[in-house]
């Protein structure tokens, strides 16, 4: 029953892919295609990243890093010899595989060496290191002519595949998720829970954390080659430090280990942006937003975060109080919100103060980071999977006993 | 070997001296950064991201205060006192303060029963809203900077430390006595007949500012002759000023850490957290008050920066120079005083040997290249002590 099962859920994963093509292709504009493209190459380096920081317990925060060197290494080779060999591989697609493979080479070789670091090093010292590789990195592509120096790199040949950029997802989330299954998988998990321990019941601890950052950094090489194929041209902005910040929200906002956490905080904040974006005014021209709106909508989610914080450490509440709680702080937050703009709205230059809606998606990124902290610091997952069992477990859980004990 | 001996030729030793004291300079502002950096990490064992945007605020703080006192962009006031300058420093380092605290209490309080990496992303969290949020309300495009007409201490000295020789020497002297003969000439036409501007002045105006110009030049030429075939340094006053500040800053630092009760507290409270709290030391009081003294030195740095340096502002202003002294406080053994100055020295010197290398594009990669090879070989920095971290 095995093999039948697992050749199944690959042929699957293959038409899953072609499928998602054909309904994009079918059903969105060039523009809802970039959105779909993007949204499985961050899912992607989330989900990669959170191999190395949820999975193994390192702190990496300089993911960009991997992914600009896919994507450098492999325009560069892509401009130089994809005239004249792509042909002879077997077509731009098969070009393209092979460059994902160079690109996914390239960065785990990068990732060995950031990895190297991590054996002495733990937490913040370790994320401060991988932050300033990835920034050295940056830096060093910034002042090479031939990689198109602070400009771009252009003229990359382009090649579209969009069931491929989801294979890379799907072949990712598989790899970390069978991983987890397996003997060796249960060692990172094991370093993660203790490193002195597990190096005492004879993991190789070395060996695991240079294999996950090798292995996490070569899907975000593989993304990267994606992505420079895709968009033709590549900067070092493209993979500037907030862009490392934003792979790190996506992973805490899931929940640090939680591989299904990562993919839908991955496609819902890769959206985000491009929703603000393209949000308009009722006359159809850019859509501002006052300084007052912003203003009180951060205050209400600070109160809003504040009480959630009281009520979910109070232990006295029930299930069914706290969840009205949760609703009513929610609402009530909604209505200190609305008074407050209208207060705020008479301060003038807050009410003058109008910024493009598409300039707060940062803030946003921000205040999501802090507020999850604050209220819930294992991520909306924790490091629960989705199975189906626990669909199951899920709708009978009225008659279920309840013996269970919290982690 | 070739392509090594070409560097070498290329470089030019006669400005060492002048660029290294420029980076002593340069590091009396990231120390006081690299200060802030060290005494939190000593009590919370968290790296304070945030505090490059405390440093931040700062700045703007005293672009604010500056504009208040009159020192707007299109200002025409011409001098300034001390007293405008002590103003902006106060106020930058009272503001600061305040807002240190409000993020320790508001931030970093809460995360402190949870593990260190959660108190660690909250602090990135902070980080990346004041950046991006102050960006939405603080002036920020085209950059500010603070009029430099509020700085009264714009001279600059040059100190000889080796004589160009003495043909050169006396060809400036030859070149001064002409050029100073005709500018005489020149002021007293151009003050017989104001209104005119240089360049619609009548024929005989036109020869004498001619002549005027090429004694000029002439004498130009010899001095540059002069300053590079000697070995000077060029100092400005405004420099001596942020290092004397500095040292009475840290000065008074060192007399609240090691003589006062208070500074007993936070050396009892870094040493052990719990046994502290045992002892009757009110942590959260330690604790708020490490940010008081953090947050304010960052103000005083931001302050001087802004007004001595002219570095223009915006709202991401604040991370490089942040991460830089926090590089700063792991060179010299974070949680060690001491420590974090002499840091901040070397890595404002070190920044500066890079420029002077030809290599400026990367002076901001150097800070990362030194915390590597520094966690690799003595994780402790050079004053610390290199324990090996308990699990």
């Amino acid at each position: 029953m095995f093999w039948p099962l697992r050749l199944g859920s690959i042929i699957a994963a293959i038409a899953a892919c072609f499928l998602i093509q054909a309904a994009t292709v079918h059903f969105v504009d060039d523009y809802g295609q970039r959105l779909v493209t993007l949204a499985a190459l961050y899912v992607t380096l989330a989900v990669s990243l959170n191999l190395i920081n949820g999975i193994t317990g390192q702190f990496s925060i300089g993911h960009a890093a991997f992914y600009m060197v896919g994507a450098y290494f492999t325009g560069f080779l892509s401009i130089k010899y994809f005239e004249a060999y792509s042909h002879q591989v077997g077509g731009p697609i098969v070009w393209l595989i092979l460059m994902m493979v160079a690109g996914a080479l390239g960065a785990m070789l990068a990732g060995f060496v950031v990895g190297l670091p991590s054996l002495r090093l733990r937490g913040d010292y370790l994320a401060i290191v991988t932050l300033g590789f990835g920034e050295i990195l940056r830096i060093i592509v910034q002042n090479q002519e031939s990689l198109g120096g602070a400009q771009a790199l252009a003229n990359i040949p382009r090649v579209k595949a969009l069931w491929l950029v989801w294979l890379l997802a799907f072949i990712c989330v598989a790899v970390c998720r069978n991983l987890l299954k397996t003997a060796r998988g249960l060692t990172f998990v094991a370093v993660r829970e203790d490193e002195v321990a597990s190096a005492a019941m004879g993991v190789n601890v070395t060996k695991v954390k240079v294999t996950a950052f090798m292995v996490g950094a070569a899907f975000a090489g593989a993304a990267g080659a994606l992505l420079a194929h895709y968009e033709g041209y590549i900067t070092p902005q493209t993979f500037a430090m907030d862009v490392s910040f934003i792979i790190l929200t996506m992973v805490v906002l899931g929940g640090t280990g939680s591989i299904t956490g990562s993919i839908f905080s991955a496609m819902f904040l890769s959206y985000l942006p491009e929703y603000l974006r393209s949000l308009k005014a009722p006359d159809g021209g850019t859509l501002y937003v006052s300084g007052a709106t912003i203003l009180q909508w951060l205050i209400a989610i600070f109160l809003a975060v504040a009480i959630t914080r009281f009520i979910s450490r109070s232990a006295q509440f029930p299930l069914g109080k706290r969840i009205a709680g949760y609703v009513a702080t929610l609402l009530g937050a909604f209505v200190i919100g609305k008074i407050l703009g209208f207060i705020l709205n008479l301060v003038h230059p807050l009410a003058a103060l109008l910024v493009d809606a598409g300039q707060l998606r940062m803030v946003i990124f921000a205040v999501a980071l802090i507020a999850i902290m604050l209220i819930r610091p294992q991520g909306v997952f924790a490091h629960h999977e989705f199975s189906w069992g626990w669909l199951r477990q899920l709708f009978r859980r009225k008659n279920r006993p309840t013996t269970a004990v919290s982690s | 070997m070739g392509h090594g001996m070409h560097l070498l030729a290329a470089l030019d030793f006669r400005t060492l001296p002048e660029q290294l004291v420029n980076g002593i300079f340069l590091g009396a502002i990231y120390a006081l950064i690299a200060l802030g950096y060290t005494m939190v990490y000593g009590i919370l064992r968290l790296i304070n991201f945030a505090h490059g945007e405390v440093y931040m605020l700062g700045a703007y703080v005293s672009l604010f205060v500056s504009r208040m006192l009159g020192f707007g962009a299109q200002s025409d006031k011409t001098s300034s006192g001390v007293l405008n300058l002590l103003l902006m420093l106060t106020a930058s380092m009272i503001v600061c303060a305040c807002i240190g605290v409000i993020i320790e209490r508001f931030a970093y309080r809460p995360m402190r029963s949870y593990s260190r990496t959660a108190s660690l992303i909250t602090a990135i969290g902070v980080s990346l809203f004041l950046q991006y949020g102050g960006a939405l309300f603080l002036p920020n495009a085209p950059p500010p900077s603070i009029n430099e007409k509020v700085n009264p201490f714009r001279e600059s000295y040059r100190l000889v430390l080796v004589h160009p020789p003495a043909s050169i020497q006396t060809a400036v002297a030859a070149a001064l006595g002409p050029y100073e003969e005709v500018k005489k000439t020149y002021d007293a036409y151009m003050s017989k007949h104001p209104g005119l501007g240089e360049f619609d002045l009548p024929p005989e105006g036109a020869t004498i500012h001619q002549k005027y110009m090429a004694a000029k030049a002439l004498y130009a030429d010899a001095e540059s002759k002069a300053s590079t075939a000697g070995v000077s340094i060029v100092i400005r006053q405004g420099d001596i000023v942020v290092l004397c500040a500095s040292v009475v800053l840290m000065s008074l630092l060192t007399y609240l850490v090691m003589f006062t009760k208070p500074g007993r507290a936070m050396r009892a409270v870094s040493h052990d957290f719990d046994s502290a709290a045992l002892m009757g030391v009110n942590v959260n009081r330690t604790i708020t008050f490490t940010f008081v003294i953090g947050s304010a030195l960052a103000g005083a740095g931001a302050m001087m920066q802004a007004t001595f340096k002219g570095t223009p502002l915006t709202t991401f202003f604040g991370f490089v120079p942040g991460t830089k002294a926090f590089v700063a406080a792991v060179l010299g053994g974070i949680g060690n005083i001491p420590g974090a100055v002499l840091g901040g020295i070397l890595m404002g010197m070190a920044e500066d040997f890079v420029i002077w290398l030809g290599y400026s594009d990367y002076s901001d990669a150097i800070a990362f290249v030194i915390l590597i090879v520094v966690l690799l070989f003595r994780p402790g920095g050079l004053l610390g002590s290199s324990k090996v971290e308990k699990v």
